[in-house]
């Protein structure tokens, strides 16, 4: 037997794709996460109410989302509701976020596959088709800095925000640097649309040249967004049959009786399943567990990325399309949340602190996230971590599968299966330094 | 020598740099993409977030994030630094660990053990380390993480880099002679005032004593500097010990919190964030970093 290695890149983190080969046939695909830092270990014995600073550290990319899960993991167990002014700027928070990631996932990490070169810093002068010329570095990292500034517009840190406190927010946003801000995203819409537009047709010509990305099957979907449109700032999870019927519909505290959460040998990142089922989570999941985006750009691209695709729609590819429906989406949402005052009301309810175990939940860019704290004398005793990669896990490894069957023949690999191998990963948008925790 | 044509000639006048990541969480790169500025003046040749490149080439500046965690990271790293002509250690996970010296307590580490079952999978080092625990470091830019700022002066002329002092004199919050709080409030809290210092309204806020330069954000925002920029200049070269006596006078000076209470929020070892303070910027048993080579 023979293991092909393949080192990855333009992902978050590290990880590697392991493809056994025997006689010319695949026998097994691996995704290895590589690397361990250990928070669920080590934040054990700390004071409960720093969680919300620490877990952030967690991931750089995902930080957000760390911070508002642990807020309201803590608000759970302490039996707190925060005030709608609270809510509304975390939900801004969960945006900014949203559209950092989409851009970066996008323009970042697989933009460059689409013309075969090996970062966004080569695609201003050397793009295949000469009538397709753009500044895409300089426009993609200043789409993708707009995310940036709302995550410190309302988060205050630029990469782990601190925002979010127990019982609200530790302040309201004034409307002066609101102004500036709803300016600057406005100016940004249309060049993240003609940017996605590019991107869209690039990825139809690539289409066309390689067909599938490597699995077209219906899986299980797994979101916590509404059903009608899109949240961030979520409380219950639903999975979606790969018949496209609502088949569960649970809260964090559940998530052990209805999901299989099982550890691996060979990677430092566990996985789940659904009744033995392989799930999907992250943008293609609510694109089809979503009815409509609410917004009227990003609608628009919906609605034709069903005409073109069907509803639900399964190949791994609308993965990358669904994350820059959301970028617009995104920018769309947060001009909008922006025009509403976002001062002059409570920021925060009080509360005392109090031992127990509490569970909170925010739809990340890449699927639902779940903490669970157990609190004893005021620090916690035991902390987990579901992160929304590991729900991808298998759905990964078997498109991988897919791809390494379709470029490993009897007596020869072809080399497009480097490049199919980089395609099927980004297409999930993992997230190792979360994932392994 | 035959001579080099001019366009050979221009593309070498552009410095190279690459970006190795170690065992963190990829804020520093992220805001290193934010400080984009350096696209038009840099030629970056490594970095596996955003480019597909597998092994460092020769360049003029290294930058290393992330703490050295696995046999792969201590791998990675002794081999990237001989192509650097300049190697700068970024983050606090490089620099001291950072969060993730937490993991370095011992009744946690015994739980790390329990990895060894696993297979075909890099090697967790008995603790994480930060890097200049095997190379030398040329410079060091601290902060969790570094703003854009501060990371493009590493890369353009760290030596010429005016910050202030510390983070307490790029904050602006109006400090109050008769607001003396008698106890500490909580660590993180909602309804703070927007304009007074925030010692003076009892948070355990510690930007007089914690390195400028990244203006502030957190405790603009609301939040007490947890002071992940490590000690400012006055205080780099000394140990740890001079750094919290610093801290406790501004608080004997600023607030009526007793001692006790004050030491115990200070030195407890499960205060996780102040590790950051702790960070051993004055080592072990190692020499201090000199003022010199932090920016």
């Amino acid at each position: 037997m023979t293991t092909l290695t393949f080192p990855l890149s333009r992902i978050e983190g590290h990880a590697q794709v392991e493809i056994d080969i025997q006689r010319g046939k695949v026998v097994s695909t691996r995704f290895k996460a590589t690397e361990l830092r250990g928070f669920n270990v080590f934040v054990q014995g700390v004071p409960a109410e720093q969680m919300p600073v620490i877990v952030p550290r967690i991931c750089g990319v995902c930080s957000t989302a760390h911070h508002v899960t642990a807020v309201k993991t803590l608000e759970d167990a302490y039996g707190v509701t925060p005030p709608p002014l609270a809510s509304r700027i975390r939900s801004l928070l969960l945006l900014g976020q949203l559209l950092q990631n989409q851009a970066t996932s996008l323009f970042i990490f697989t933009m460059p596959d689409r013309v075969d070169v090996d970062s966004v810093f080569e695609m201003d002068e050397d793009v295949i088709d000469p009538t397709m010329r753009f500044e895409i570095s300089r426009h993609a990292l200043k789409v993708r800095e707009l995310g940036t500034d709302l995550i410190t517009l309302a988060g205050g840190q630029f990469i782990h925000p601190v925002r979010a406190v127990v019982g609200g927010v530790n302040a309201g946003i004034p409307a002066e640097r609101v102004q500036t801000m709803l300016q600057r995203l406005e100016e940004g819409l249309p060049l993240a649309c003609d940017l996605f537009d590019a991107y869209w047709e690039l990825t139809n010509r690539m289409k066309d040249r390689i067909g599938s990305w490597g699995d077209d099957q219906p899986a299980y979907y797994i979101t916590s967004t509404d059903r009608v449109r899109p949240d961030f700032n979520t409380h219950e999870i639903r999975v979606m049959a790969p018949s496209g019927e609502c088949c569960e519909i649970f809260s964090p505290r559940e998530f052990k009786d209805v999901l299989e959460l099982k550890e691996r040998e060979y990677s430092y990142a566990a996985e789940t399943s659904y009744k033995g089922g392989v799930i999907r989570a992250n943008s293609l999941a609510r694109a089809n567990m979503t009815a409509h985006m609410g917004t009227k750009v990003a609608n628009g691209y919906l609605h034709r990325l069903r005409i073109e695709y069907g509803t639900p729609a399964h190949p791994i590819m609308l993965f990358d399309l669904g994350r820059g429906i959301e970028l617009v989406y995104a920018i769309e949402r947060a001009i909008q949340m922006l025009q509403q005052p976002l001062e002059g009301e409570d920021t925060d309810v009080p509360y005392t602190p109090r031992d127990g175990e509490g569970y909170g939940l925010v739809e990340a860019p890449r699927g639902p996230l779940i903490h669970h704290y157990v609190i004893e004398r005021g620090k916690i005793a035991s902390a987990e971590f579901v992160i929304p990669t590991v729900h991808n896990m298998r759905a990964i490894e078997r498109a991988l599968k897919v791809a390494a069957e379709r470029y490993v023949h009897a007596d020869e690999v072809d080399l497009e299966l480097e490049r199919a191998v980089g395609r099927v990963v980004r297409a999930f948008d993992p997230c190792i330094a979360c994932a392994t925790h | 020598m035959t001579e080099e044509r001019p366009s050979t000639h221009a593309s070498a006048q552009i410095p190279r740099f690459a970006v190795l990541q170690l065992s963190g969480c990829a804020g520093c790169e992220v805001s290193l993409l934010n400080a984009h500025e350096w696209v038009d003046r840099f030629e970056l040749t490594y970095m596996p977030l955003v480019s597909s490149a597998y092994a460092v080439p020769e360049v003029d500046i290294l930058l290393i994030s992330g703490g050295v965690r696995t046999d792969e990271d201590l791998f990675h790293l002794k081999h990237a630094v001989k192509k650097a002509k300049r190697v700068v250690a970024v983050g606090t996970c490089a620099i001291s660990g950072g969060v993730a010296n937490l993991g370095n307590r011992d009744e946690v580490r015994q739980l790390f053990l329990h990895q060894e079952e696993r297979l075909h999978v890099p090697r967790l080092l008995p603790k994480s380390r930060p890097v200049d625990d095997f190379v030398p470091i040329d410079l060091y830019l601290p902060g969790c993480p570094p703003t854009p700022e501060l990371f493009m002066a590493a890369l353009l002329d760290p030596k010429n880099y005016q910050a202030s002092l510390t983070v307490c004199q790029e904050c602006g919050r109006k400090k109050l002679k008769d607001m003396k709080p008698d106890h500490l409030v909580g660590f993180q809290k909602g309804n703070v005032d927007p304009e007074i210092c925030l010692v003076n309204q009892g948070y355990l806020c510690i930007g007089t004593s914690t390195r400028g330069g990244c203006r502030a954000p957190c405790t603009r925002a609301g939040h007490p500097c947890v002071g992940c920029r490590g000690p400012s200049n006055a205080l780099i070269e000394k140990d740890s010990k001079a750094w919290l006596e610093t801290i406790q006078k501004v608080f004997h000076t600023m607030t009526n919190v007793p001692d006790d209470e004050l030491r115990e929020a200070l030195l407890s070892p499960q205060l996780a964030l102040f590790l950051f303070q702790f960070s051993d910027y004055a080592g072990e048993d190692k020499a201090p970093r000199s003022k010199d080579k932090v920016l």
